[in-house]
């Protein structure tokens, strides 16, 4: 690849962005930091998937990919840390489409994937080692699922028929993906023959770049996991048992619930203690994650009605540029609950 | 048959007792403090395990490390004790207070030492029979161990507050100094020793002098792809140890991985494993690889950087050879490498203007508090806010309620030479590693001295100043080629249907 894999995961939030966000945006979304601003951003520019799908990446290293798409001239560096691709890098990266894993869904899965991955990991190498007869060292030193895996197993009886249907249900799932995807997830399990392959031994097993591999692996996985939700893998769905993703972060789900009693954002950061801001990121939240939530008790419709044509005039979803527009006469908070509805529909 | 090999044969599979093994146990069982030195590799652990078996109650084991515990605790489950927990920072929350409630219905319990600051879980060990304290790596306990652990310092005091129950405190590389540190700390005065020599018979020795880092890159791949592995090799950074793991498997010496504290848990489990069950012929690594590393019949240990001490080096050649074959240690040397050792060993040292400034810093007329709280916010690595804090608490008793202007000044003052004497420690460990080095006499003669012995007999196999051929290190025939990588079907196949049964579905 002349270009690594994160200037093409770059690009793609770029052009999203159209400018409107610098670097550290991009950084936040992909450490999935769990912010007010990041959970909009997410959302605003239809960034879902990329949500917390590279936990350990660092801003040196969006840093080399921004410059390497400039020296490239595939982008264009506006101002301060912020990009923008030319018509080159559009052409460009129109041409790589088919590199975005089209199964990620970040925002969904990225707290229940590790837990997961661990589950079906040890599940796997159990069988394996089951069937082969030998003994064997856990490839996951995780308490909480070093237990659930043994309570899952007891449950279960026959070793021979769960080693079945589990190879059955991988066959089938993994058939619905590449072959090359299905090949480095195959790589990354650990039986009795063979332990997993690290991400860097698959990518030099393959000559690709590691970051690709690694993406291309989480593809696989959130694929699974939204076939498990929706039925159609019943092995995987009692996998995904107790880790089915919450809309909401826990806090909010706490403001949420004091909202359906009837308190007030005030009453609600009093007896909390926390911050008025922090329960009106709540609110801001709910109101982008939970169909049917009104956001008439906190913006007046002639106010909602203000924001929406500004920012559908501008072009828009700078909250400074709306706020200026409209004569400083709404505040922040209204600006972000009405962009969050917006999305809403939008999207949905 | 006695009681002791029975139960030895019953719950471990083993017909006979390891050198140290028996002595120490039997001490154990007869309720004496045990300080018990025996070199890496010769089953420590035996010592505590088996007495678990004859006494009532349970065995308390203070372990420095979470990798370490969770390595014991695995391998005594893999044996079919389900009697085992581990308590340490990783662990869920809720789980821990679980746990808690049911302490004593578990033979073996494995806490970090941070754990037992914590007063919900002294209260709860404190219901329990704790028969035997034992304290695992306790060189982390000295302050001139090779890597001292402030937190340990406390386990005395912990001790006492358990009713002082009977302690065994286990190292592997534990000189004179440092042993006498152990017993005072743990207050286990009138202890028996069980001082095993340091050698191991079947390493050998050899240094290669090298006239640049290249020079030593080139030579270690060549050592590299005529030793007969499986081996491990040490750097001191990360860089280089993903550097030469590359240039390695460029030159085709075989299957080669790194592994280093910078990798995510899993990739390093996966590297772990895969050296275990003979995937990779060798691993390149920092000193964070190793302990934990029950493997058998590591062929040899190469270091590409020399630790800064001895002990460190001993500790981790004492990885090979683990089997009793003959097993080799070759450490590369270039000029500048001193340098670089003591670069990483005194990176944990504040320098006189940081101490300044950040003393200068401290708010006046504050307490204690406000002082830790500083040490926090200060921006120091994690190994220097430890030390730091621990020379803190030394002086703490020796400070007035509240910082004066005076006591500002009093504070650098002891602090500043507390770290100038730690750092002249090290020097000294560093010369005396050195020295070692450039050495013209017998190295392993050299080597059991620094931890005040003598060697009895001469070794038929020895060193490079002795006389050492490499023939018998070399690898005989070509190293197996990494077994091919079939259809991801094919692997699946073989991951749930194994040998036997031909692939008709798959095909």
């Amino acid at each position: 690849m002349r270009h690594g894999y994160a200037s093409f995961l770059l690009a793609h939030c770029l052009r999203r962005f159209n400018g409107e966000r610098t670097l550290a945006a991009a950084y936040h979304l992909f450490s999935g930091k769990k912010s007010a601003q990041t959970l909009q951003d997410s959302k605003w520019f239809q960034l879902e998937p990329l949500f917390g799908t590279w936990k350990n990446v660092t801003m040196t290293a969006l840093e080399a990919a921004a410059a390497a798409l400039v020296e490239q001239r595939l982008a264009l560096s506006a101002k301060q840390r912020t990009y923008t691709l030319t018509a080159a890098g559009e052409e460009w990266f129109v041409g790589q489409a088919a590199l975005f894993p089209r199964h990620l869904n970040g925002w969904r899965y990225h707290e229940a994937e590790p837990l997961f991955w661990q589950r079906l990991s040890l599940i796997g190498q159990t069988l394996s080692n089951l069937v082969y007869g030998r003994r064997f060292a856990p490839i996951c030193r995780d308490e909480r699922t070093l237990q659930w895996v043994k309570q899952y197993l007891l449950a279960k009886g026959s070793r021979q028929m769960l080693a079945e249907a589990l190879y059955q249900e991988l066959i089938r799932l993994l058939e619905a993906v590449s072959e090359e995807a299905a090949a480095i997830f195959t790589l990354r399990l650990t039986s009795a023959v063979r332990i997993g392959w690290t991400m860097e031994q698959i990518a030099a097993h393959l000559q690709k770049d590691a970051l690709y591999v690694q993406f291309q692996f989480r593809n696989v996985l959130h694929y699974i996991m939204a076939e498990a939700e929706a039925g159609r893998a019943p092995m995987m769905a009692e996998l995904m048992s107790g880790l089915t993703p919450a809309v909401l972060t826990q806090s909010a789900q706490k403001t949420y619930e004091w909202l359906r009693k009837g308190k007030t954002v005030e009453d609600i950061a009093k007896l909390r203690r926390l911050k008025r801001s922090t329960i009106e990121d709540h609110v801001v939240e709910i109101a982008a994650n939970v169909p049917g939530f009104s956001i008439a008790p906190f913006v007046d419709d002639e106010k909602a009605a203000a924001i929406r044509a500004a920012a559908q005039a501008l072009r828009t979803r700078k909250l400074k540029e709306i706020r200026e527009a409209l004569d400083g006469k709404v505040s922040y908070f209204e600006i972000r609950l009405v962009l969050a509805k917006e999305v809403g529909r939008w999207t949905s | 048959m006695d009681e002791l090999t029975k139960t030895l044969h019953m719950q471990f599979g083993y017909a006979s007792f390891r050198p140290g093994q028996r002595e120490v146990a039997e001490d154990v069982l007869a309720g004496r403090d045990v300080l018990a030195m025996l070199p890496t590799g010769s089953g420590k652990s035996l010592c505590y395990q088996l007495p678990a078996y004859l006494l009532q109650g349970s065995v308390l084991i203070v372990s420095p490390l979470v990798s370490l515990m969770e390595d014991q605790v695995e391998q005594l489950r893999r044996r079919g004790e389900k009697r085992v927990i581990a308590f340490h920072s990783l662990l869920d929350a809720e789980e821990k207070w679980q746990a808690l409630a049911s302490l004593a219905k578990f033979r073996f319990i494995y806490a970090s030492p941070e754990m037992l600051q914590s007063a919900k879980f002294l209260t709860a060990l404190r219901r329990v029979c704790i028969s035997l304290f034992v304290v695992d790596e306790a060189h982390c306990i000295s302050q001139w161990g090779y890597d001292f652990r402030p937190d340990f310092l406390k386990l005395g005091e912990i001790r006492r507050t358990l009713g002082a129950p009977p302690c065994l405190a286990l190292t592997a590389t534990a000189p004179p100094e440092v042993q006498e540190d152990i017993i005072r700390t743990l207050g286990m005065d009138g202890a028996r020793r069980h001082i095993y020599s340091v050698d191991r018979p079947n390493i050998a020795l050899r240094v290669e002098h090298c006239s640049s880092t290249e020079d030593k890159a080139a030579r270690l791949a060549d050592y590299a792809k005529r030793l007969e592995g499986p081996g491990i090799i040490y750097f001191s950074s990360r860089q280089w140890a993903e550097e030469m793991a590359r240039r390695l498997e460029q030159r085709g010496v075989g299957r080669v991985a790194y592994y280093h504290a910078g990798m995510d848990g899993e990739q390093r489990l996966l590297v772990q494993q895969q050296f275990f069950y003979g995937q990779l012929d060798i691993v390149c690594c920092t000193s964070a690889f190793g302990m934990g590393v029950n493997k058998e019949n590591v062929r040899f240990v190469l270091h590409f950087h020399m630790p800064a001490q001895l002990e460190a080096y001993v500790q981790e050649i004492g990885r090979a050879g683990r089997d009793g074959a003959p097993s080799l240690a070759v450490l590369f040397y270039a000029d500048g490498d001193r340098a670089i050792a003591q670069a990483m060993a005194e990176a944990e040292l504040l320098s006189p203007r940081e101490l300044r400034e950040w003393c200068r810093r401290l708010p006046e007329g504050a307490g204690w508090e406000a002082v830790m709280a500083a040490l926090e916010t200060a921006g120091f690595t994690d190994i220097q806010k430890r030390l730091l804090a621990y020379f803190l608490e030394r002086e703490q008793r020796a400070m007035p309620g509240w910082l004066t202007a005076e006591a500002k000044e009093r504070l650098y003052g002891k602090m500043a030479a507390a770290i100038e004497a730690r750092r002249r420690w090290k020097r000294k460990k560093l010369q005396e590693m050195d020295e070692w080095v450039h050495l013209s006499s017998c190295r392993r003669q050299a080597l059991v001295r620094a931890f005040g012995e003598e060697l009895t007999d001469r070794r038929n196999v020895c060193c490079d100043r002795c006389g050492l051929s490499l023939d018998g290190y070399e690898r005989a025939v070509r190293r197996p080629e990494a077994a091919p990588v079939r259809h991801w079907r094919e692997e699946l196949w073989d991951m749930f249907f194994g040998g036997g049964r031909t692939n008709e579905a798959a095909k």
